[in-house]
């Protein structure tokens, strides 16, 4: 037991040392996210919020002076910043995959810290920790700052994203921290199981896509929708996260929508009449689902993510035990 | 002919017989894409839409989108496949082999820096230009065959590279910026992150300033005119004094068309103008892209080769003087 005691205030730094690269590169992508966000918080807003009083205030079918330039950068500049925090999770992926694990074991790096008493556990458990907490306290407040940033936009800017928004719904919440940590894994499994680095930056990467595409199908199935039904007259309503649309009959049976059009028209109120339509339904989620959702499929994320750290642990111990029980 | 293939160019196709095999895939998975849709897909899709008469129900009013959305999602890839490209070049083409030290050793092995280099450029420039020509081909005959199910236009970022050799450019750029980068830095990663930043840049500003490669074309009249469908329109307005202007307060005018008529008058207009891009400028549009593209790609090259002899050489003539 004294072995790892006195090669424990090693590991932290050479850790560190070891990647300072990215250290600065996370480091700065903070700060200038971070900055953005917050200018766009400050600023943006209240230039936009100030044109939109603007625009509200006009007389209709008077002149309307109003400042078009600051409504339309807030929404290009809201836009940028959401998808550079959605990229988070693959920049962390490739990352992993690329530097943490991959190329330490193409590069003999890893067997020489081995053999230098760090275990290989340990010496996974610090690969994996230290930029888990880096990367999720990082991301963490990116998430934090771009929510702030959105709900003060939301009450006084009128183009500001609804809360479904496929950019606004994953960048404002824990689930984009899930997936950066879930992209960490992916990249230390990836590199552990195919022990070269390029190979597993872009599996690493691939995996992330993967999981996100899965997601997007999955996530309006979480947790259960809400039906709101509306008359044929004032046609389906669009009140939150849709997740199916059409008609519903006098027996109550749910049909597809055949896309006529609205019953202003004599053929489409024959061709409802036909149907035997009384009305639209609307499967959806109203705001109120936003956190159960949000919390449903980052557990699903994270609990994706343990699993690749499993897998990547228990690749490892079998793979070093073998070599030991060679020798 | 017959002889087969040795030295460098073989060890480079050796080497990265995985690129090659994803870059095969990647062709003809497309070119096979593109038949299907056009073929089967086509058909389905039109057969639905025209079972789908609104007035007599129908289950898929979108059938359309079975046919448009692949095919705008193969020239996305199309006309993006550059960036792997210059992630690929940048990474596992020459980084990687700088920072293994694995390039220093095939110099010592009577393969010249310059020669190593030269391969190393040459035999996946010849495959991306067979595989990127095969492409273009086959795109340029997937889009145009069954336009009444698309909704996209020749003038779209994507569309507008995939259909024409600057597409190969582009391919080549990446192949010589990437290779730059990685010489330049001499690590795998940073090269892989610098090449694609690099190549996405130079994309950008491209696809930015792309209108202005080829002298515009502007329409003027008197009463107002309808753009064709075919334009790409950059710009419309009205002429106020005989100057063009898109700040026209046409919500001051209201009423009969008579009364709409005498305001628009009162206000000065006395025309109309559209500049756009007639579709006949597709080409001098595209050719001068391409050669800005390849310019930039010689220039990397050039660069790239003097480097090396630059670096290789000066060891040499230190390690004489030491003697």
């Amino acid at each position: 037991m004294t072995a790892p005691t006195v090669a424990a205030p090693r590991l932290l730094p050479w850790l560190l040392r070891v990647h300072r690269p990215a250290l600065y590169v996370w480091t700065g992508l903070l700060v200038l996210l971070g900055g953005t966000l917050l200018w766009l918080w400050g600023p943006l807003t209240d230039a936009a919020a100030e044109a939109w009083r603007q625009y509200n205030a006009c007389a209709t079918g008077g002149v309307c002076r109003y400042d078009q330039d600051a409504i339309l950068r807030y929404k290009d500049v809201y836009l940028y910043a959401s998808f550079a925090v959605l990229a988070v999770p693959f920049l962390v992926a490739a990352w992993a995959g690329g530097a943490l694990t991959g190329r330490e074991l193409e590069h003999g790096t890893a067997q020489l810290a081995w053999s230098q008493g760090i275990s290989p556990a340990r010496w996974l458990t610090a690969k994996l920790a230290v930029p888990a907490a880096l990367v999720g306290a990082g991301t963490g407040l990116l998430v934090l700052l771009h929510h702030l940033t959105w709900s003060a936009g939301r009450s006084r800017v009128d183009n500001t994203k609804s809360w479904f928004s496929t950019e606004t719904f994953y960048a404002n919440g824990p689930l984009v921290v899930a997936l950066a940590l879930a992209g960490l894994a992916a990249g230390a499994l990836a590199g552990l199981l195919l022990r070269r680095s390029l190979a597993a930056l872009g599996a690493a990467a691939v995996a992330v896509a993967a999981l996100w595409t899965a997601l997007r199908f999955a996530l309006p199935h979480l947790w259960p929708t809400a039906t709101g039904v509306s008359g044929l007259d004032g046609g389906p309503g669009y009140p939150g996260l849709l997740v199916d649309q059409g008609l519903v009959t006098a027996t109550g049976a749910h049909i597809d929508n055949p896309g006529c059009g609205s019953t202003a028209t004599a053929e489409c109120r024959e061709l409802f009449d036909r149907l035997d339509a009384v009305g639209y339904y609307t499967d959806y989620h109203p705001a109120s689902h936003y956190w159960p959702l949000q919390l449903t499929a980052t557990g699903a994320v994270l609990a994706a993510a343990a699993l690749m750290t499993l897998i990547a642990f228990r690749l490892l111990r079998r793979r070093t035990a073998d070599k030991g029980a060679a020798r | 002919m017959t002889t087969p293939l040795t030295g460098p160019p073989r060890a480079v196709l050796r080497l990265h017989r995985t690129a090659l095999i994803v870059w095969g895939l990647f062709v003809t998975g497309t070119i096979a894409g593109l038949v299907w849709l056009n073929t089967v897909t086509a058909d389905s899709a039109r057969a639905k839409s025209a079972r789908c008469d609104p007035l007599a129900y129908c289950a898929d009013p979108f059938a359309n989108t079975s046919y448009s959305a692949p095919i705008s999602w193969i020239s996305t890839f199309i006309c993006y496949g550059f960036l792997a490209v210059a992630a690929w070049a940048g990474a596992a083409l020459i980084g990687r082999e700088l920072e293994q030290g694995t390039a220093r050793l095939a110099w010592t092995q009577g393969v010249s820096p310059a020669r190593w280099l030269a391969a190393k450029l040459a035999v996946p420039a010849l495959v991306l230009t067979v595989g990127g020509i095969m492409l273009v081909v086959a795109f340029r005959w997937g889009w145009a065959a069954n336009r009444d199910l698309m909704g996209d236009d020749w003038a779209f970022a994507d569309v507008f590279v995939a259909r024409g050799p600057a597409t190969v450019a582009y391919a080549l750029c990446a192949l010589a910026v990437g290779t730059l980068t990685a010489l330049l830095l001499r690590r795998a990663l940073p090269a892989l992150a610098v090449s694609l930043g690099a190549m996405w840049t130079l994309n950008f500003f491209l696809e930015r300033y792309r209108e202005s490669f080829w002298p515009t074309v502007t329409r003027t009249s008197p009463p107002e005119f309808e753009a064709s469908r075919s334009w790409w329109p950059l710009e419309n307005g009205a002429i106020i004094d005989g100057r063009r202007t898109q700040d026209v307060p046409y919500w001051e005018c209201d009423g009969t068309s008579a009364e709409n008529e005498r305001c628009l008058d009162d206000l000065g207009i006395t025309g109309h103008y559209t500049t756009y891009h007639p579709q006949s400028h597709y080409w001098p549009l595209h050719l001068v892209e391409t050669g800005i593209v390849l310019t930039v790609a010689a220039v990397a090259t050039l660069i790239a080769f003097r480097l090396l002899r630059r670096r290789t050489t000066a060891p040499a003539v230190r390690k004489g003087a030491s003697v």
